[in-house]
């Protein structure tokens, strides 16, 4: 069978191929297809010319009332270059917030924060190192290397309305969500509310993530009265920038009031409430001055004054915020950064080892300074901070109180940016915190890797 | 009564606009630069990003946030070049106009026809712009493009003088017809460069020259010791018509290379202003074409 078939099909073919009809048929094929050629070519000069002729009119009809569905369309030059592909459309091209993305996925973005830390202090004098009369709290990091966390930064519009912000870090013990809010973009008369959980807008170092930090940990006034990773909260935050020649904005907040060291560990007497007012001026064309006071109060139920007692009353916490920054080329600046924070805390004091409750009036205060220098993709650091600046009043049962020696720290870092993307960092701090003049030499190698989508930096 | 207080209100409300000029916010200095010469005395045009700063690298200041707050229309160079702070400008200024999707919301490069757009990217290859190169700024044809765009979303949103606007493009299309011409007069084509960042390829795509090397070995990043030993010896061998750059990248670099090459070391200015005289986008071509072929 199957030899019969290839000897009839190889003749068969062999004829096809040789016949005059064959070469016929090729003749007129091409025939037709000239004719098309000829056509086509035809049609295109005609548009051409439709086009030409679109073209002299300027503007076409778009510039006519509504008329501006009409698709713009790019102009060839006249200089002997190849003509622009005209453009189909264009006019329906968006561009939205976060870049020109066409993905139907949220933004993300990751950020790996780790570093290798070293002190002459032991893993058990640090454990219980702490800042007698403000917190109990000890910082909890460990000798060596530490993984501080991977976040994930998930951003998108929600609708034209809202862009919804989601932050969520894996560390070593686990995930949590540490901010997850909303922020409108089209509320009238400058007014925009964010809501949810998020970094509150008291200060400057509060609201920033710790990778933007410019040191690796937090300054020690914040650490002292605000905790070391910041007051992060569940609220409603209502802000307005007026329409004035010097940028203002206005904010106030309404907060459950979940923090350790202001007001309580897990949002049970709510609410807190802030205010802040945010200023900034240009200086030429290379400075920038920013400032403003915040204001933050609310009810007290905290149990870090002092291990083993519980402080039932108020806090009031005043903060005032000062950045100047001069970058006079893109390889060049210097950023100036100081806040100085005052707390008063007024109510009980109950001390479980005497089972015994006293008035307590606490009103201190600390302040930090620092400048950086950057030249190239280096980073030069030094900060100074010191607690109990002006004020030093801790008042048991109207006795006060004597914690040692005036808390400070000197630190001094060096950071190489490779890229927008990575940061290296040495750190030395000189840390007197503890009261008991115990010194502890910190050292820092922090490395930042940041992947995905491109975060923009505010001021 | 009532009557009267919604006739003020509508006399008011009608009044303003013949008063206040209309608020253009440029990012960058050449968008300001031609909403000048399409706006004219209808716009007041604040440019945020100042000729000496590198586009690339901008902090949000404040005083940006303000400006965006009180535009009637944000125009800005699109294909992520200001990636870094326009997301914040847009989402804290607060301005319904300019928000994405709005007519506000004004994009140059969607009036473009985009070089080097890659197929696929990663940041390993160095701030390679995902979207395609967006330094379209420095092309006469994509200019007179985005010039139209630019008529289009200002009488979209300015009806009362679309015709001013029209009228001020067709003058404006007839300069940059005449320059055109004296520009493709001069010897650029055929010339060979060596270019430190990949800015001018939108130039030589227009004027037709080659850029036959880079001195920054991926785009943003800067060359080590090594790789400008090699690229010496490139150089040396390929002898090109100059080696490009901006007042504001890596001038340290290229003046070494043409120190140790002899091949002379060009400095373009990378926008309107950066290079001093240059007031308006046809100085700042004038400038570029002439030290090009100087």
């Amino acid at each position: 069978m199957k030899i019969w078939r290839r000897h009839v099909l190889v003749p068969s073919l062999l004829l096809t191929l040789t016949s005059p009809s064959f070469g016929q048929d090729v003749e007129s094929r091409l025939k037709t297809l000239e004719d098309t050629t000829k056509a086509q070519q035809q049609k295109i000069e005609d548009q051409q010319h439709l086009i030409d002729e679109l073209k002299s009119s300027p503007l076409g009809e778009a510039s006519a009332p509504g008329g501006a569905e009409t698709a713009a369309r790019p102009t060839p030059g006249e200089s002997g270059q190849a003509a622009v592909p005209a453009q189909e459309g264009t006019a329906a091209k968006l561009t939205g917030i976060f870049g020109g993305s066409a993905m139907t996925n949220p933004y993300i973005s990751l950020i790996v924060n780790t570093f290798f830390y070293g002190s002459n202090l032991n893993q058990q004098e640090l454990d219980s190192r702490t800042v007698p009369g403000f917190t109990n709290v000890p910082v909890g990091v460990n000798k060596g290397f530490n993984l501080e966390s991977a976040e994930l930064f998930i951003f998108a519009p929600v609708d034209p309305y809202l862009n919804l912000y989601a932050n969520i870090p894996v560390t070593e013990s686990g995930t949590e969500l540490e901010e997850a809010y909303f922020v409108t973009s089209s509320l009238p008369a400058g007014l925009q509310v964010k809501g949810g959980k998020f970094k509150s807008g008291f200060g400057r170092i509060n609201g920033q993530h710790p990778h933007a930090w410019d040191f690796v940990d937090i300054p020690l006034n914040y650490r002292a009265m605000v905790g070391q990773e910041g007051w992060v909260d569940t609220g409603v935050q209502l802000t307005y920038l007026p329409s004035l020649p010097v940028y203002t904005q206005f904010g106030m907040e309404v907060l459950q009031g979940k923090n350790d060291l202001l007001f309580n560990p897990d949002g049970t007497t709510p609410y807190a409430f802030t205010a802040f007012v945010k200023s900034s001026l240009d200086f030429g064309e290379n400075s920038t001055l920013l400032f403003g006071p915040s204001f933050a109060t609310g009810k007290a139920r905290i149990t870090t004054v002092a291990d083993g007692t519980f402080f039932s009353g108020t806090t009031d916490l005043y903060g005032f915020e000062l950045v100047y920054k001069w970058k006079p080329s893109r390889t060049k600046s210097v950023v100036f950064q100081s806040e100085y924070l005052y707390r008063r805390q007024n109510g009980d004091l109950t001390d479980f080892s005497s089972s015994t409750t006293n008035p307590l009036k606490r009103i201190q205060d600390g302040i930090y300074v620092q400048a950086l220098y950057q030249r190239e993709r280096w980073r030069f650091g030094v900060r100074y901070d010191v607690l109990d600046l002006f004020k030093k009043e801790i008042l048991l049962a109207g006795v006060q109180q004597d914690f040692g020696n005036r808390a400070w720290r000197a630190t001094g870092a060096l950071e190489f940016n490779s890229t927008e993307f990575s940061r290296f960092r040495l750190q030395y701090n000189r840390d007197d915190s503890a009261g008991n003049g115990q010194i502890n030499n910190e050292l820092f190698f922090q490395v930042l890797l940041g992947i995905g989508a491109h975060a923009a930096h505010s001021f | 009564m009532r009557k009267t207080a919604i006739l003020l209100i509508a006399l008011l409300l009608s009044a303003t606009p013949a008063i206040a000029k209309f608020k253009v916010v440029a990012t960058l200095p050449w968008i300001g630069s031609v909403a000048n010469e399409i706006g004219k005395e209808q716009v007041e045009v604040a440019t945020l990003v100042k000729p000496n700063q590198d586009p690339h690298m901008v902090d949000a200041r404040p005083s940006m946030i303000l400006a965006t707050r009180k535009a009637d229309i944000l125009m800005y160079n699109g294909l992520d070049l200001e990636i870094g702070y326009l997301p914040v400008l847009i989402e804290s200024s607060r301005n319904p106009n300019i928000q994405p999707g709005k007519p506000g919301n004004f994009d140059g490069s969607h009036f473009v026809t985009v070089l080097e757009k890659p197929v696929s990217v990663d940041r390993s290859m160095g701030d390679v712009h995902p979207l395609g190169n967006p330094h379209y700024h420095y092309s006469p044809r994509n200019i007179l493009a985005v010039a139209e765009g630019m008529a289009n979303a200002l009488s979209t949103i300015d009806l009362p003088h679309a015709g001013i606007y029209k009228a001020n493009l067709a003058t404006f299309r007839e300069k940059v017809r005449a320059k055109q011409k004296e520009w493709s007069a001069l010897p650029t084509k055929g010339r060979r460069f060596v270019a430190y960042h990949r800015l001018f390829e939108y130039l030589a795509a227009d004027f037709g020259f080659t850029i036959t090397a880079y001195v920054e070995p991926k785009p943003g990043i800067p060359p080590s010791a090594g790789y400008i030993e090699r690229l010496i010896e490139t150089i040396r061998g390929s002898r090109p018509d100059g080696i490009l750059t901006t007042p504001i990248h890596g001038r340290k670099e290229v003046d070494f290379l043409a120190e140790k090459t002899g091949v002379r070391g060009i400095i373009l200015p990378h926008d309107v202003g950066a290079a001093p005289g240059a007031k308006d986008w046809f100085a700042f071509m004038d400038q570029t074409l002439s030290a090009l072929v100087k």
